[in-house]
C-alpha cells in the first residue's frame, strides 16, 4: 500500500460532559515500521488521542470531533469499528480490562471468531500469534491464572491475530515487572521492524528509549508540544517532569541548582533497633492447596524505609497482607508490636499500620474527597478537631488542595490513586505499607507525593512494593527481594542491588540510574538520585 | 477481568455428557420438580439429584461454602414456612392441628399463637425437599461446566450469537463480582471499617453499607464498560460469528436428552391426571387426633 498508515489532521475532540477539548489541533503522520512514543503527564490527552484513532471516539465515547483521521488512505469517519479494528489493533493499559476469553486460545481467537472466518483459519492464525510471542505453551491455560506479564502478551496476541497494520499501546508496561517489560518492548521493536506502525503511550520513557523509537511526541494540555527524536527530547522537556535516562539527567541537572539533601523522616535507626512488625516462619497457602509463602522470617524495625522488589506473582502482596491481618499465616506467626495478629482485628491493626491497596477503585465511595479521607480516622474515633487537621494535611501531601469537595469517583485514575493514598495517610498510622504506590502515575506526580510522604512526621517505618528499581534507589534504606514466596535478599540498597546476577534471577533489570550509582559507589558510599549524583560528580 | 467458577475436569457422570445435553436435562428436571407437591414424588426426584451430586467427583471441601450458605438459607425459610404456614394455604383447605402453642402474653390485644398442624408440617417438608432438589442440581453446574464452552453451549441451544456470548459473560460475572466484593471488604477493613459494628435503624444501616456497596457497584459498571470497549475493538457483533470450539452430540447425549424429555412428558401427564398433588402422610393425621 502506498498510502501512509496513519494521517491525523487538525484533530480536536471534546467529551460531551466536559467544557474544554481533551485534545486540540493534533497533526500526526506515521510511516510504516515506525515506533512512535507519546509521553506526557496524566490527563494530557494521550488516551483520548488513542481512542480517536481506534474509533472508540466518537462511537463509544460521545462528544464533538473535528478534523480527520485517515488510516491507509481511508477516512475513518465512514468506517465501522469492525473495519477499523482490522487495521488498528489496540492493547489497553491494563490487560485485566481487555481479556475476555476464559482460556488463552479463546481470547486470542476472539476477534477472528467475530469476523466469522473459517475455523481452520482462526486456529492457524491464533497459533501463529501465540508462537510469535513465544507463548504457545499457554494455549489452554485459564486466562485469570496467568501472571501480569503473561496476560499482557496474551492480550497482544489477541490483537496481532487480527493482523493490524497499526498497533496502539496504551501504557503497556504499567503492570509488568522490569524483565517482562523489557521482553514486551523487544517484541514491539520486532513487530515494527517487520513493517507494523506502533504508537506507544508510556510514562516509563527511559525504558522505551532502549528500543530506539523513531519518534517521540510530548503532549501537554491536549496538544503536541514536541515532535522529534529521542535525543532532541532531552533539550525540550523538563527532566523533573519526564523520566529520562540517568546519564541525560546527569548532564541537565549539573546546570541546575543542586537539590537539597533529602531528609526522610522515618528515623530512629540509630541506637537499639526496635522491632515493629515481626514475621516468624510464616507459611501461607490458599484453599486449593498451593503454598504461596514458604517460611518467611522478617522484622521491620523503627526507622526502616523498605522497598519490596520481585517478579509478578512472587507473593509480595500476599506477604504484606499478613502485616495488616487480612491474611493469617497457616504456620508461624506475625507480631505487630509484640501482639499476634491472630488475636487482633484488622481494624485494631489499622490504627497502628496503614495499608494502601494497589487499586483505588476498590475503596473509593464517598461523595467528596474530604469525606473519603475522613472515613478512616472516623472509624478509629479520632476527635473532630484532629480529624480535620489530619484530612487537610493528607490532601496537601498528595497535592490535591482545591479538590476537597470533588467526588473522588469522577477523578482520573492518577488522582484516584492519590486520594487512596491520602485516605490512609489521614489515619496517621505509625507504620505505612503501600502496594505499588507509583504504578500508573506520571513521574512528576509520584516524585512529588513520595517526597512528601517520606518527609511526613509521625511514621516510624514505611514499606512499599514496587517494580521500579529507581524508586527503591531514591527512597529506600532497606531493600527486600522476594521471589517464589521467599525473601531471597534483605539489606541496604547498596548491598542488595549491587548483585546484578541475583537481580536478574528476580526479573529485575539494572536501570541506568543503578549502573551510574554503582559506578560512583566507592566515592558516594550510598545510592543517590540522578540529580544529587550530578552535583556529586561535579564536586 | 472476569474470573471463572471452580471448574476442573473430573471423571463424573455430569461431565461425561455434552454440556448442551446436560442443560436440556437440567431444565426438564426443574420443570418436573415444580409440577409436584407430593412428598413421595419429590423424593424420587431428590434421589436423582443426589445421584448427580454423589457422582459429580466434586470434593466436599470445594462445595462446602456453597452448601452451607444455600443449606442454611433453605432450612431457615422452611422453618419460617412451618411457623407461619404461609404459602400452603392454596394447597389445603382444612388443617389437622397437632398442637397449639399460645403465648402467655398479648400484644395490643392479640395473643401470638403457634399452630403445628399435619398440613403445615407436610408442606414445610415437601417445600424443603423440593428446594433442596433444585439447589443440588444447580450447584453442580458451575463446578462441572467448562467455562470456555459457556458461549458455544448457549449458541448450541439455539440462542443467537450475541445473546449466547452475553450469557457466557454473565455466568462469569457472578464469581468476579464475589471477588471484587472481597477486595473491597479488605480495603475498607484496612481503614478501620467493621461490618460487625453496624448499628442504628434500617436507613442508617443501609447508609453505613455504602463503603461496600458503592465501590463494588461502580467497579461493576466500569468493568462492564471496559468489556464493551474490548469487544468493540475486536469487531464483536458485526455478523455471524464462528465459534472456535465445537460440540458434537454422541449417542449418550441424545439418550440423556430423550430421557429428560420423556421424564418431563410423563410428569406433565401425571400432574394433568391429578397425580402428585399435596399429600399428607397418614401418621401425621393420626397424631392430630
Amino acid at each position: 500500500m502506498s498510502e501512509l498508515p496513519l494521517i491525523v489532521e487538525n484533530l480536536t475532540f471534546r467529551y460531551r460532559s466536559r467544557h474544554e477539548p481533551a485534545i486540540r489541533n493534533i497533526n500526526l503522520k506515521v510511516q510504516p515500521g515506525q515506533v512512535v512514543l507519546i509521553a506526557g503527564a496524566s490527563g494530557c490527552g494521550k488516551t483520548t488521542l488513542i481512542r480517536c484513532i481506534n474509533g472508540l471516539i466518537p462511537r463509544s465515547y460521545k462528544g464533538e470531533l473535528t478534523g480527520s483521521i485517515r488510516i491507509f488512505g481511508q477516512d475513518t469517519q465512514g468506517l465501522s469499528l469492525a473495519r477499523i479494528s482490522q487495521m488498528v489493533g489496540t492493547v489497553l493499559q491494563d490487560p485485566e480490562r481487555q481479556i475476555l476469553g476464559s482460556r488463552v486460545i479463546n481470547e486470542v481467537a476472539f476477534g477472528l471468531e467475530n469476523l466469522g472466518l473459517p475455523r481452520e483459519e482462526i486456529l492457524q492464525r491464533s497459533q501463529e500469534a501465540l508462537e510469535r510471542l513465544k507463548i504457545a505453551h499457554l494455549r489452554d491455560r485459564e486466562t485469570f491464572s496467568l501472571s501480569g506479564g503473561e496476560k499482557q502478551k496474551v492480550a497482544l496476541a489477541g490483537v496481532l491475530a487480527m493482523r493490524p497494520g497499526i498497533l496502539l499501546l496504551d501504557e503497556p508496561l504499567a503492570s509488568l515487572d522490569p524483565a517482562s517489560a523489557q521482553d514486551a518492548l523487544q517484541m514491539i521493536r520486532q513487530l515494527a521492524d517487520e513493517g507494523m506502525s506502533v504508537i506507544l503511550i508510556e510514562h516509563r520513557v527511559e525504558d522505551v528509549l532502549a528500543i530506539h523509537p523513531e519518534r517521540v511526541l510530548f503532549m501537554s494540555d491536549g496538544e503536541i508540544k514536541f515532535d522529534g527524536t529521542a535525543e532532541q527530547l532531552a533539550d525540550y522537556v523538563d527532566y523533573r517532569e519526564v523520566k529520562l535516562p540517568a546519564p541525560m539527567i546527569l548532564n541537565l541537572a549539573a546546570r541546575a541548582e543542586p537539590p537539597s539533601e533529602p531528609h526522610w523522616l522515618p528515623s530512629g535507626r540509630e541506637g537499639p533497633r526496635e522491632p515493629l512488625v515481626e514475621f516468624q516462619g510464616v507459611h501461607f497457602g490458599y484453599e486449593n492447596g498451593t503454598e504461596i509463602l514458604h517460611g518467611v522470617d522478617l522484622t521491620i524495625y523503627r526507622g526502616d524505609i523498605i522497598a519490596v522488589l520481585g517478579p509478578n506473582g512472587a507473593g509480595k502482596t500476599t506477604l504484606i497482607k499478613h502485616a495488616i491481618g487480612l491474611l493469617k499465616p497457616k504456620q508461624g506467626r506475625v507480631l505487630i508490636r509484640g501482639r499476634d495478629t491472630r488475636h487482633m482485628s484488622v481494624a485494631e491493626i489499622a490504627s497502628t499500620l496503614g495499608y494502601v491497596f494497589q487499586s483505588p477503585s476498590h475503596m473509593l465511595f464517598a461523595p467528596t474527597v474530604y469525606e473519603e479521607l475522613a472515613f478512616g480516622p472516623r472509624n478509629l474515633n479520632h476527635d473532630p478537631e484532629t480529624l480535620r487537621k489530619e484530612v487537610m494535611d493528607a490532601i496537601e501531601i498528595v497535592n490535591l488542595r482545591g479538590y476537597e469537595q470533588i467526588p473522588p469517583l469522577s477523578m482520573s485514575f492518577g488522582q484516584q490513586k492519590r486520594v487512596s493514598i491520602a485516605a490512609i495517610l489521614s489515619m496517621r498510622s505509625r507504620i505505612l505499607v503501600m502496594d505499588e504506590p507509583t504504578a500508573g502515575q506520571d513521574y512528576k506526580n509520584y516524585i512529588s507525593f513520595m517526597d512528601s510522604i517520606l518527609q511526613m512526621p509521625g511514621f516510624e517505618a514505611i514499606l512499599f512494593i514496587t517494580h521500579d528499581v529507581d524508586v527503591a534507589i531514591r527512597y529506600a534504606n532497606r531493600v527486600l527481594l522476594v521471589n517464589d514466596g521467599q525473601v531471597v535478599a534483605d539489606g541496604a540498597p547498596e548491598e542488595v542491588l549491587s548483585d546484578l546476577e541475583r537481580l536478574e534471577a528476580c526479573r529485575l533489570v539494572p536501570t541506568s540510574l543503578l549502573r551510574l550509582n554503582l559506578e560512583y559507589l566507592s566515592a558516594t558510599r550510598r545510592f543517590l538520585s540522578a540529580e544529587a549524583l550530578a552535583h556529586f560528580s561535579l564536586a | 477481568m472476569l474470573v471463572t467458577w471452580r471448574y476442573r475436569p473430573r471423571k463424573s457422570l455430569i461431565q461425561s455428557f455434552d454440556p448442551r445435553a446436560w442443560i436440556i436435562f437440567f431444565l426438564c428436571y426443574i420443570a418436573c420438580t415444580v409440577l409436584f407437591w407430593d412428598l413421595r414424588y419429590l423424593l424420587v426426584l431428590f434421589a436423582m439429584a443426589l445421584v448427580a451430586v454423589f457422582t459429580s467427583g466434586i470434593k466436599w471441601h470445594e462445595m462446602r461454602r456453597a452448601w452451607l450458605f444455600i443449606g442454611g438459607f433453605i432450612l431457615f425459610f422452611s422453618f419460617l414456612t412451618l411457623l407461619t404456614g404461609r404459602g400452603g394455604i392454596e394447597l389445603y383447605k382444612e388443617e389437622h392441628v397437632i398442637r397449639r402453642l399460645a403465648a402467655g402474653f398479648t400484644l395490643f390485644g392479640w395473643r401470638p399463637t403457634l399452630i403445628l398442624s399435619a398440613e403445615r408440617i407436610a408442606y414445610a417438608v415437601a417445600m424443603m425437599v423440593r428446594v433442596f432438589s433444585l439447589a443440588s442440581m444447580t450447584i453442580l453446574i458451575p463446578y462441572s461446566l467448562n467455562p470456555a464452552l459457556y458461549g458455544v453451549t448457549f449458541r448450541g441451544l439455539g440462542l443467537p450469537d450475541k445473546v449466547a456470548y452475553g450469557m457466557d459473560l454473565t455466568m462469569r460475572f457472578i464469581p468476579s463480582f464475589g471477588r471484587d466484593f472481597q477486595l473491597t471488604m479488605d480495603a475498607q477493613r484496612a481503614r478501620g471499617y467493621e461490618l460487625e459494628k453496624i448499628s442504628g435503624g434500617l436507613f442508617a444501616q443501609v447508609r453505613k453499607l455504602a463503603p461496600l456497596i458503592v465501590p463494588v457497584t461502580i467497579h461493576a459498571i466500569v468493568a462492564s464498560e471496559d468489556i464493551i470497549d474490548a469487544m468493540d475493538l475486536r469487531a464483536f457483533g458485526v455478523g455471524p460469528r464462528t465459534w472456535v470450539d465445537e460440540l458434537h452430540y454422541r449417542p449418550r447425549d441424545r439418550a440423556l436428552i430423550a430421557f429428560g424429555v420423556v421424564m418431563l412428558l410423563v410428569c406433565i401427564a401425571l400432574s394433568l391426571w391429578g397425580f402428585g398433588k399435596f399429600w399428607v402422610p397418614e401418621f401425621l393425621l393420626r397424631l392430630a387426633q
